[in-house]
């Protein structure tokens, strides 16, 4: 019999306790089921494991939980992470969508960010005073090892966690993928351990005391006083205020007007109602409707449009922030 | 686990395994050991998975279930209820709208007593619709004369389910039992759980099944059901009656026996801290169980607080609930559903029932309604409510009534955790509503022949097209690559003028309306899968009869499209004929994503023979969807309608001709149906940028000939032979990883029945073709 091994720090209702922020497709509910099991049938904790649940579908932000204590603690509560001790951000894009994805971070807790920029850089973009924080590129660990970015990521969170045993992680993915996915195995084994190895760990010391407020719970803007009767929205077709950015996962089309014949086929594909189409005079003089370009706000990155594109005017390319500020044209407005 | 799990484990005479599992993954284990004849179901979230795991399970010969997946929750009853009748162990699950469409034959399951067992997974009912976990579809159970099982955690749902049909299938009861749990709360958080090693002794436990009646034993003939008039019906329901009486005595016994073989206790009502306490909390399911936690912190402040919840709600353990709370000062009854005008939920009426029969009681009875719609409860919720508890333990509650407030100000009944919203938040349009001649920009020329009466249209350049305003704004949240838009984007480019659209449920529609916000520029309903048709009908009369009365001009055209998909003609079927048989001036547009892809890729009727889906697996037993593809184009046809076609994004020019023609005959008060295939990368695990691509293999396979019946006359638009397209049926199955099976050797007796069904079809097809009078 080994010994239980110990919680490097609860909160006073004895809960380790994990949150992951992702998007809808980069399996964050997986990891933290593999996660949570490693835990609990591998190194004997009591634990929990749920995630926010919406329809079925991917490119929508979703939260995974976790929370671990000894085992002769009877598990009751159902309801969010608030304050985790271990908070893991799958997509660094997340930072800045305005999302309340740190919220509730404090001193005690390690901050675990799929990101490709240095340590310093995603610190400021966390907003981190102190604490610990790990940078890891799941995506790019993901491409080379031809794995999940999930997998990286839990490496990194079992070497932030403080009291994972690896093996028990590794042995729950087996269990996990090896049924599902048995030809992926061994690359989400190799990323696994890329993740659990290359993460950049760093501890900072503050002296601001981080304050510890309730983070705040989401409270619609509309309520019992001004929300129309019935559930009607009254202002529909308010979604092209959205920016669905976040949704992307790494590719976006990239437009080179010189090349386009205006024939429509990528506005037509597109599901997403992308492209923006002026009257004018196109490049050989004749009047008609024009490609003005791509309003990537609304752009997942599906890549239907360069597929259905007769030229080369729509091209794949690894999306660049920088390039799609620039790039971008505008629907809002021209709608009307 | 190599760790001590001593003074851990329960300690019960059967060895048990310990794991880490759903309340849904714990449902299905329990069914998979008791092994069930037959589970007849429908998906709704979030009690689908059960079937889902179940018919995991049967592929791989881990239980013999037969899954019976129904075209609705109504049938799915039915299906239930007819395999009862013929001797075996019955198995149902399903949520919200589904308990609710499967209502009307519950008394029928009961009041001819055939027992059988239902997990529901507690959701909130519609509308607005919402998936996530309340207790408002449970409250309607109450009186279906069902037993009801309640289950606070996921090792309960476990237990719950084994001594359901041990109960349910007792020779003084023999009655239909209900397990109800948690939607997400319990069925999808997953938790460190125990369950029986051996089969064996779950089998021993629930014992054999004895018959009463049979519907299949034809030497011993009955009638089930007869027509019972008023001298009688009274005592087959005061038989009733007395069956739950004598399930009041028979649950105890088996829950005492079951605690021997588990070493889980559990007493009628759950009553936590309550023999010293002054205060409590009364509530349903896991909520109580966070109330506890709620009861542990304030107990360390020296607050005499306990909370109560019952582990069965029908019978209604009254006796134990006066028992656990009549010695209370105060009690908050905390409920997960309103009963609306009542001042308080089902339970504050039986609670308050139970303690009107106590003798001298003077408990403070106070309700909240709280966490509908899946609101998360958090201990200090809990926490909050026991506080309210205390401070109503001084004095007696005011009523409900607004204003009326004495005394301590405490109201008897309110709703706890509403919010007013933001005064500065704008209502005001984002976008303008879309001008009529913006939609008609001469692109689009429709003529009438003379003689044959048909029509015949004439549409610019596809390029020109996108000068049409799009319906649908932007910034809506379907998954990259879908398919319903650009089918949607050119359908709608063949409709000119002003339009109010119906979507059903499914993905289009949850993914442009996500409250507070709505992709659609058009008026907008929403009405559930099984009644879209049938709703828009009465929109489309309810316009004609206002025009006929001159209180809306006579000249305004309006055109009405319905959408539906995943699925949702399927439990929509019998509306959508109804609809098309009355004819009425409306158009419904059918993106058929080859599944039920908003709650998870289960099968619907359109999905080709063998392919694998979420409840049509893959393994040694099952071998993929079991019958042949839907035809919903010609089931629509041989309606007699004036205009069916079909049609798929990448035929834009041929889609916007048959969005033009089916306007023109909705216009003149004609129902006009089209289909559109539309691909689902997600659930199919094809391509996002190839949609367009498998739409064509699909066409050009000819799976999904691209054809329309105008006036009973079949025209094919587009012959893959002719055109020299036709590509073999393994081109389009092997771009999908989910059929992708069907093309290898073991599946070769599958792909072969599919390729004859669909060259049957097609030749049908051309024959219609050819022959104006097929």
């Amino acid at each position: 019999m080994t010994s239980l091994a110990k919680l490097p720090k609860t909160h006073g209702n004895g809960f380790f306790e994990v949150r992951m922020e992702s998007i809808g497709g980069l399996g964050a509910n997986v990891a933290g089921k593999i996660f949570a099991e490693a835990g609990v049938l591998g190194m004997g904790f009591n634990g929990v494991t749920f995630s926010s649940y919406g329809a079925e579908k991917k490119g929508t932000a979703v939260k995974t939980f976790a929370r671990f204590c000894d085992p002769r603690q009877e598990i009751r509560i159902a309801a969010p992470v608030e304050y985790p001790h271990l908070l893991v951000i799958f997509h660094d894009r997340l930072l800045q969508t305005g999302k309340a994805v740190t919220h509730g971070v404090t001193h005690d807790t390690t901050v675990v960010v799929n990101s490709r920029h240095p340590l310093d850089q995603v610190r400021e973009q966390v907003g981190l005073c102190g604490g610990g924080l790990g940078v890891v590129d799941a995506i790019g660990i993901a491409v080379e090892e031809k794995s999940r970015p999930n997998t990286v990521l839990l490496g990194a969170m079992t070497r932030a966690s403080g009291f994972m045993d690896p093996e028990a992680v590794r042995k729950a993915i087996a269990g996990t993928l090896g049924h599902k996915y048995p030809k992926m195995l061994e690359g989400n084994l190799r990323a696994f351990d890329r993740g659990y190895r290359e993460m950049q760990l760093e501890e900072y010391a503050c002296s601001i005391k981080h304050p510890k407020e309730p983070p705040p719970r989401f409270v619609s803007p509309l309520g019992y006083e001004n929300a129309p009767i019935g559930g009607a929205v009254v202002n529909p077709g308010n979604t092209i205020l959205r920016d669905l950015t976040p949704s992307r996962t790494g590719y976006i089309p990239q437009f080179f007007p010189e090349d386009c014949i205006n024939d429509g086929h990528c506005e037509y594909t597109c599901p997403d109602f992308c492209f923006t189409w002026e009257s004018g005079v196109d490049r050989k003089g004749k009047k008609g409707m024009v490609n003005k370009g791509i309003d990537y706000r609304y752009c997942k990155g599906c890549l239907r449009c360069v597929e259905a594109c007769p030229t080369t005017a729509l091209r794949t390319v690894i999306e660049d922030e920088e390039y799609v500020r620039e790039h971008t044209v505008p629907l809002l407005g021209r709608e009307e | 686990m190599n760790i001590d799990m001593t003074g851990i484990c329960s300690l019960g005479s059967a060895a048990q395994n310990m794991d880490f599992k759903s309340g849904n993954e714990m449902a299905s284990l329990a069914a998979r050991q008791i092994n069930y004849h037959l589970m007849g179901f429908y998906p709704i979230t979030p009690s689908t998975e059960i079937a889902e795991n179940i018919d995991e399970m049967y592929a791989q010969g881990l239980c013999e279930t037969r899954l019976i997946p129904a075209e609705g929750e109504h049938s799915a009853a039915g299906i239930c209820y007819g395999a009862s009748t013929a001797g075996g162990r019955v198995l149902n699950a399903t949520s919200a709208q589904g308990l609710l469409y499967a209502l009307e034959q519950l008394p029928v399951q009961s009041g001819t007593r055939f027992p059988m067992v239902m997990n529901i997974v507690t959701r909130a009912i519609n509308g607005p619709l919402n998936i996530r976990g309340d207790h408002s579809d449970l409250m309607f159970m109450l009186n279906t004369g069902w037993i009801i099982l309640l289950a606070r955690n996921q090792q309960a749902v476990y237990d719950m389910n084994i001594m359901a049909l041990r109960i349910g299938e007792h020779e003084k009861v023999r009655l239909p039992v209900a397990v109800a749990y948690d939607g997400f709360f319990t069925s999808h958080q997953k938790r460190r759980v125990e369950y029986f090693i051996s089969e064996a002794d779950v089998r021993a436990f629930i014992g054999p099944y004895r018959e009463m009646q049979s519907s299949v034993k034809p030497e011993q003939p009955v009638t089930i059901g007869p027509y019972m008039n008023d001298p009688d019906l009274i005592n087959n329901k005061y038989q009733l009656h007395l069956a739950m009486e004598a399930a009041r005595e028979v649950i105890p016994e088996v829950f005492a026996e079951f605690a021997v073989l588990s070493g889980r206790q559990y007493p009628l009502v759950d009553s936590y801290m309550t023999e010293d306490a002054e205060s409590g909390l009364f509530a349903l399911n896991s909520a109580a169980e966070i109330a506890k936690d709620a009861a542990d912190s304030l107990r360390r402040e020296r607050s005499a607080v306990g909370v109560v919840s019952p582990n069965v709600l029908r019978p209604f353990p009254a006796a134990e609930v006066q028992a656990a709370v009549g010695n209370l000062k105060s009690l908050v009854i905390a409920e997960r559903a309103d009963s609306y005008g009542g001042n308080g939920g089902c339970m504050t009426f039986e609670v308050k029932a139970a303690l009107h029969d106590l003798p001298g009681n003077s408990t403070r009875c106070v309700t909240r309604i709280y966490g509908l719609g899946g609101r998360d409860f958090y201990t200090d919720d809990a926490e909050n409510l026991l506080r309210l508890a205390i401070n109503a333990a001084g004095g007696k509650a005011t009523s409900g009534k607004a204003g009326s407030e004495v005394g301590d100000g405490i109201k008897a009944f309110d709703y706890y955790g509403v919010t007013p919203g933001d005064r500065n938040w704008s209502l005001e349009p984002v976008t303008r509503p879309i001008p009529a001649e913006k939609t008609r920009q001469a692109l689009i020329k429709i003529e009438q022949d003379p003689e044959t009466g048909r029509l015949s249209v004439r549409t610019s350049s596809v390029r020109a097209m996108t000068a049409l305003p799009k319906r649908i704004a932007p910034g809506h949240g379907a998954c990259p690559g879908c398919g319903i838009f650009p089918n949607l984007n050119q359908f709608f480019k063949g409709i000119e003028g002003e339009v109010v659209v119906l979507f059903q449920t499914g993905c289009g529609m949850v993914v442009t309306t996500a409250y507070p916000e709505s992709s659609h520029r058009v008026t907008y309903i929403h009405n559930l899968f099984q009644n879209g048709a049938a709703t828009l009908s009465g929109v489309v009369e309810m316009y004609r009869e206002r025009q006929r009365r001159g209180e809306i001009p006579a000249d305004r055209q309006l055109t009405f499209v319905m959408v539906s998909g995943d699925g949702g003609m399927d439990i929509g079927m019998g509306s959508a004929l109804g609809a098309a048989l009355r004819d009425h001036g409306m158009i419904i547009v059918e993106y058929d994503n080859q599944g039920y892809m908003n709650t998870g890729n289960q099968l619907s009727y359109t999905v080709p023979l063998g392919t694998k889906t979420t409840t049509s697996g893959v393994g040694p037993v099952e071998k993929g969807k079991s019958f042949h593809h839907k035809d919903t184009a010609q089931i629509m046809a041989a309606t007699n309608i004036k205009y069916v076609a079909t049609s798929v994004e990448g035929l834009s020019i041929d889609m916007v001709k048959k969005a033009a023609k089916a306007q023109w005959y909705a216009n003149r008060g004609h129902l006009a149906y089209i289909k559109l295939l539309s691909a689902c990368p997600l659930s199919w695990r094809s391509k996002e940028q190839l949609g367009t691509e498998v739409m064509r293999a699909a066409v050009d396979c000819n799976f999904f000939p691209i054809y329309e019946v105008e006036q009973g006359i079949t025209t094919i638009n587009y012959d893959p032979e002719s055109r020299k397209r036709r590509v073999p049926l393994s081109d389009w199955l092997g771009m999908m990883p989910r059929s992708r099976h069907l093309t290898g050797p073991d599946y070769r007796e599958q792909y072969d029945d599919l390729e004859a069904e669909i060259e049957r079809r097609w030749q049908r097809l051309k024959a219609q073709a050819e022959n104006e009078r097929l």
